[in-house]
Order: structure tokens, then C-alpha cells, then sequence
């Protein structure tokens, strides 16, 4: 019955990698582009984190008094480099800062120490110098604040320690010490809940939104594949050798469901590398044992999100053929086809923000009717352990795949592969006399 | 004489037109027929029906004692068809199109073997097979397309206006390809063209169509006789009244 399917396969394969648009689309500009962002954010990065390690700031001193030189010192201690200015002109100083390349001016007013020490209200002026934004610049100027933020609280604890010598200062500025810990599927486990949440958001964003880019990418090219034949003219003449039209369609979903799938690691790859340029910069509060607390990935839970994804694609290839037999080139199939793309985002916002389930009943049914929720749905249930959802909608996916191959087997069997003609004209805009 | 090709009162309807209004001819085994004929006559409806592409609104008609319509399949492995305008993939080379072509219709290896560099022999295109069919200019491509229609030794060969679009030079090397390899192998061709003197110079047997229907059939030499005209030009101009 699919004699001939691996020659179709292999025809199919050459003629999309060998496509400049799909090549630079799919592989290339995935390999290229991403890894050059991560490492021009890696860059900034890191100029950031250089540009913190040697702040030096421009002190105008009018106090010269005790908390002042509290401040200097502090700030010594922590490697900022002081530059104390003489002058009492305001702005000759701004422009020495600003010539002297230094991250910011400090301004002490007089009676700085003596309000503090009345318990009074004193005041500080910071001027940032602003060159022209960027990370590194931003990163400076807040650490300037982070800095006299510290100075300040310290001030706090030895006010509160000579107030009341017998009581840890620190205790009356945070009386209670909260410890949060989760429960798991009924077991209570030593993970403070936002590791988990933390977990939880990057799952349901990275995962589903992989999995929408994999689909999208394979019904363009499915979509392709059937109109170039069209726009091609080489559509009639395969159709006319001797070799069933199913075979014929298997063939170009085979053959799209290849190279979206080598698209979509290279988009992986790509965006791996991309979001590896982060890590460096994160927190590293979430290595915890998922394993010990049976929220690792297992082989079950791998094999249905794997089953549910191969069901997904194949229904969004046969859904973007039978769609894309209408068109009569390229540019309307993937008109055509670009509109479904609604069909992954909506069940993606829904599977990101909420819980489907504590949606309305009608949402829920709308949600759970679209395929290509169900993927996504199968991406958490290493979190969720609902497997019964997922093989449920294994089947439920399994079902449609089923309809939409049939009825593309369907067209693609008749004579409306060739007479149906819908093409998108480009829209002109007539100019009036 | 086997009968080759069979129509008997083919009637094609697309929306409110009727581009074939009971079309009936037989063609013999190893002749060469044509279907002449202005644009919209309906010899590409015709042709199509022929390969299995659209089936008939009323009417049939059988190749080698297939019926189109009831037996698709069985005529598929009996004929190849070179559309009009007829494109090959443009990412692959000439020898890989002739190679994913002739692997639906040889039976081996060796078959296809065979079959390629039959085909490789008909289209002269030598050193250029190994480039890319985007690279082509027209004339290259159109040989390339008869040299694969013709190479996989069909019992029915069915040509929508083979030298479309082609020059003087092409359109010669092409017909010559046709005769000679028809008369080698003793294929049936079943070809429309508007050109008049290459039906005559090709045909062992015309058709001439206007509006969905056949309004004179013959042989070339025999029309101009019964319509005393110097050529087939002439003949249609007379037969449908423009003369």
C-alpha cells in the first residue's frame, strides 16, 4: 500500500532542506542568531558585573562630621573608590564627574551626622550620570542606592542596639522567622513552594512554547510542501504516476515531520544556548533533588508527552495539507494556514497563566476540543501526575489525526487537489486622480 | 489492430461550463494521435481525464481495456503524462528528478538504471543532469520532462502541447526525440497541441476539437484532401467557419 513512500520521503527532505528560505528560517538563523544574542547579553553581562566590582563615586563632604566618615569608610570597606571634591560649586563638580568617567556624585549637607544622631530626618543627594543607558550603566546606579541602603539599615541595628542593649536588634526588626515548605501529591516536602513555583513557570513557559514553535514550523512546511508542488507545476505529474495518493500524502507528512523536527532542535540548541547565557547570572536556589520528591520527569511521563507531541504534529500536518490543497501557491497556503497558529496560542496563554481546570466550564471544553492543548497539557504531568488527562487526550488526539487524515486522503484522492483554486492577490492600493 | 484508447461520449462540466460535449476518438496501438485545437477547446480536459487526473461528468473511456474511472491505478502503471507547463523540482538535479521519477515505474534497480540514462540519452542534457533543475532555461527543462515521460517506456504516452513554449531549435530537437523514440519502442502517444504543422509533421492521426467536440478526425494527409487545403491551418479554418 506505501510503496514508493520512501522515495517520496527522500524527495521531500531534499527539496525542503535545500529551500534557502526554509534553511535559513529552520536551521540556520536558529544556530546563528541565538547563540550571537546569548553572547552579545553574556557580554553585557559580564560588563555589568566588572563594571559593579570598581564603582568609584565623587563624595561632596559639607558635614565632616562622625556618620559621615562612617560613610566613607563603608564604602571604602566594600572597594568603592572615593574621590572627595574640594569644591563647593555643584556644578563644576557635576562636570568633573562626569569627565572623570566616575558613576555618580554624592552630596553630604551640612548637620548629615547631627540629624541622624537627634533622631531627625537626614538628607543625601545622589546624582548618576547618565551617558546613554545600557545595563552595565543601570547596574552601577542601583548599586549606588544597594550601597547606602546597607549603610542605612546598619545605622538602624546599632540605633535599635543602643536603645535596647539587651535584645538582638535583628530579632526586633524581624520578629518572625517564616519556614515554608510544600506539600507534593499529599507528602510534605522540605522545598519552599516558590522553588517549586519557580520550577513549575519555567516548565509551562519552555515547554509549550517549544512545542507551539515545532507545530507552527511544521504545518508552514507542510503547507509548502503541497502548494510549490502546485505553484511548481509539479503537482499533475505526481499524481498521474503509479502510487496510491495516500502514499503520496504519508509521504509529505513524513518528510515535513522530519525536518520540522530537526528545526526544532536546532531551535533547541540554539535557544539553549541562548538561555544558558543567563545562568551564569542566576540564582542557583533551584537545584534541588526532583527525583527524591517524584517531580523529576519519568520514562512514563517522557513517553506520553512524547506520544501526545508525534500525535500533535502529525494532526497539524494533515490539518495544514488539507487546508493548504486549496491554495493554489506558497504565498495563500500559508495564508491559509498562518490563522491556525490561534489554535496553539490560545491553549498556550491558558496552560501558561492558569490552572485549566478552575477555568469556566465552557472555556474548559473549548480548551480541551483543541488538539493542541493536550501536548502541552502532557508537558506538566511530571508535575501534575495526572496521567489519566494525558493518555485521555492521547486518544482524543489520536481520534481527530485520524478524521483529518481521512479527509485530507479524501481530497487529496479527488479532483478538488486540482480545481480548487483560492488565491490571496496582493492587496494594491489605487491611487485616485 | 489493439485499440490503444477508447472515448466514447466524454462530457466534462466545470460550474456552468462544459469544456468536453461528448468527445469520442480511438487511437490504435503505436499511433501517434492528435488533439488540435485553439485554447479552451477542451484538449487538456481531455488529456487529463485520459491520465487519471479529473474523471469524466458522463461518458468513458478506457486504456488498454481500463476504464479510467473505475480502475485508476491499473492505468497509472500503463501511462505517464507530461503536463502543460509542466514544471520538475527546482532543488533537485536533473539526474535526481529523473531518478525519483523512473523508481514509481521500474520494477528494479536495474530498471531504473536503465531507464536513467535512457532518459539522460533523450534529453541531451549530459553534464547539466548533475545541476539543479532551477538552474535550466526552459528548453533544457522541457527536455528534461519529455525525456521522462518518454523514458520509462509507457504504453500511453499522453503530451499536453509538448513544445510549449519553446524555440525554434528545441521545439525541433523535441519532436525528433518523440518520433524516433516512439517508433523505437512503439509507444502510443496521445498529444494536443495548437501548432498545426507539428501535429502534421508528428501525427499519424488528428482530432481537430473546437468547443468540447471533435469536428473533423483523420489523418493529416487525408483532411487536406477532403477539405482541399495546403495544410492542417487551412482545414481547421474551413471546418469550423472562420474561412
Amino acid at each position: 500500500m506505501l510503496k514508493g513512500l520512501f522515495n517520496i520521503v527522500v524527495k521531500e527532505i531534499k527539496e525542503l532542506v535545500r529551500d534557502p528560505k526554509i534553511l535559513l528560517g529552520m536551521m540556520i538563523v536558529p544556530l546563528i542568531i541565538f547563540p550571537l544574542m546569548g553572547f552579545a547579553i553574556q557580554t553585557s553581562m559580564e560588563a555589568a558585573e566588572e563594571s559593579m566590582g570598581s564603582i568609584s563615586i565623587a563624595v561632596m563632604d559639607f558635614d565632616e562630621d562622625s556618620i559621615t566618615e562612617n560613610l566613607t569608610n563603608f564604602l571604602t570597606a566594600l572597594n568603592v573608590g572615593i574621590v572627595e571634591i574640594d569644591d563647593l560649586d555643584l556644578n563644576k563638580a557635576v562636570n568633573y564627574v562626569e569627565q572623570s568617567n566616575l558613576t555618580g556624585l554624592v552630596v553630604i549637607p551640612p548637620n548629615f551626622s547631627n540629624n541622624i544622631s537627634e533622631g531627625l530626618k537626614a538628607e543625601l543627594d545622589v546624582y548618576t550620570i547618565f551617558r546613554g543607558g545600557g545595563i552595565a550603566e543601570s547596574t552601577s546606579s542601583s548599586a549606588i542606592s544597594a550601597l547606602l541602603k546597607e549603610f542605612e539599615e546598619n545605622l538602624i541595628v546599632q540605633k535599635i542596639g543602643a536603645k535596647f542593649p539587651e535584645e538582638d536588634p535583628k530579632n526586633i526588626l524581624d520578629p518572625i522567622d517564616v519556614s515554608e515548605r510544600s506539600i507534593i501529591r499529599g507528602k510534605g516536602v522540605d522545598i519552599h513552594p516558590s522553588v517549586l513555583f519557580g520550577l513549575m513557570m519555567a516548565q509551562s513557559t519552555g515547554m509549550p512554547v517549544g512545542i507551539m514553535v515545532l507545530l507552527i514550523f511544521a504545518m508552514q512546511l507542510a503547507a509548502t510542501s503541497v502548494a510549490s508542488e502546485k505553484e511548481e507545476k509539479t503537482l499533475e505529474t505526481l499524481l498521474t504516476v503509479p502510487v496510491n495518493r495516500f502514499t503520496i500524502l504519508v509521504g509529505k507528512l513524513t518528510g515535513s515531520i522530519v525536518v520540522a523536527v530537526v528545526g526544532a532542535v536546532a531551535y533547541i540548541i540554539g535557544f539553549s544556548y541562548y538561555m544558558s547565557s543567563f545562568s551564569g547570572f542566576m540564582p542557583t536556589e533551584t537545584s534541588v533533588d526532583l527525583a527524591a520528591v517524584g517531580l523529576a520527569p519519568t520514562p512514563i511521563s517522557y513517553l506520553l508527552l512524547g506520544a501526545s507531541l508525534f500525535m500533535s504534529l502529525v494532526s497539524a500536518l494533515a490539518l495544514a495539507i488539507s487546508i493548504s490543497i486549496f491554495a493554489e501557491d506558497v504565498r495563500s497556503a500559508q495564508a491559509l494556514v498562518g490563522p491556525l497558529s490561534i489554535l496553539f496560542v490560545f491553549p498556550l496563554l491558558f496552560t501558561m497563566f492558569t490552572d485549566i481546570y478552575a477555568l469556566p466550564f465552557p472555556l474548559m471544553i473549548v480548551l480541551f476540543a483543541i488538539p493542541f492543548t493536550h501536548p502541552m497539557l502532557a508537558a506538566r504531568v511530571a508535575f501534575t501526575g495526572d496521567y489519566q488527562t494525558a493518555i485521555l487526550g492521547i486518544v482524543y488526539v489520536f481520534v481527530f489525526t485520524i478524521a483529518v487524515l481521512y479527509i485530507s486522503a479524501r481530497l487529496f484522492g479527488t479532483e478538488k487537489i486540482l480545481t480548487a483554486k483560492l488565491k490571496f492577490k496582493r492587496f494594491r492600493l489605487r491611487k485616485s486622480k | 489492430m489493439t485499440v490503444a484508447v477508447e472515448a466514447i461520449g466524454l462530457v466534462k462540466v466545470f460550474g456552468e461550463v462544459i469544456a468536453l460535449d461528448g468527445l469520442s476518438f480511438q487511437i490504435k496501438k503505436g499511433e501517434i494521435f492528435g488533439l488540435i485545437g485553439p485554447n479552451g477547446a477542451g484538449k487538456t480536459t481531455a488529456l487529463r481525464i485520459a491520465s487519471t487526473l479529473l474523471l469524466p461528468t458522463s461518458g468513458t473511456i478506457k486504456v488498454f481495456g481500463h476504464n479510467v474511472a473505475d480502475e485508476a491505478s491499473e492505468v497509472r502503471t500503463l501511462i505517464t503524462y507530461l503536463p502543460e507547463e509542466a514544471g520538475a523540482y527546482k532543488n533537485l538535479s536533473g539526474s535526481e528528478y529523473l531518478l525519483f521519477m523512473t523508481k514509481f515505474t521500474a520494477e528494479n534497480k536495474e530498471a531504473v538504471k536503465e531507464a536513467v540514462e535512457v532518459a539522460a540519452k533523450i534529453s541531451g542534457l549530459q553534464e547539466r543532469l548533475k545541476d539543479k533543475v532551477k538552474t535550466y532555461s526552459k528548453g533544457m527543462k522541457r527536455r528534461l520532462l519529455v525525456a521522462r515521460a518518454l523514458a520509462s517506456k509507457p504504453k500511453l504516452a499522453v503530451l499536453d502541447e509538448p513544445t510549449s513554449g519553446l524555440d525554434v531549435l528545441h521545439s525541433v530537437h523535441v519532436r525528433r526525440i518523440i518520433k524516433q523514440y516512439v517508433e523505437e519502442q512503439e509507444v502510443t502517444v496521445l498529444l494536443s497541441s495548437h501548432n498545426m504543422l507539428e501535429v502534421e509533421h508528428l501525427c499519424d492521426k488528428v482530432a481537430l476539437m473546437n468547443k468540447g467536440k471533435i469536428v473533423a478526425e483523420g489523418s493529416p494527409a487525408e483532411l487536406k484532401t477532403k477539405y482541399d487545403s495546403p495544410n492542417l491551418e487551412e482545414v481547421f479554418a474551413k471546418v469550423v467557419g472562420f474561412a
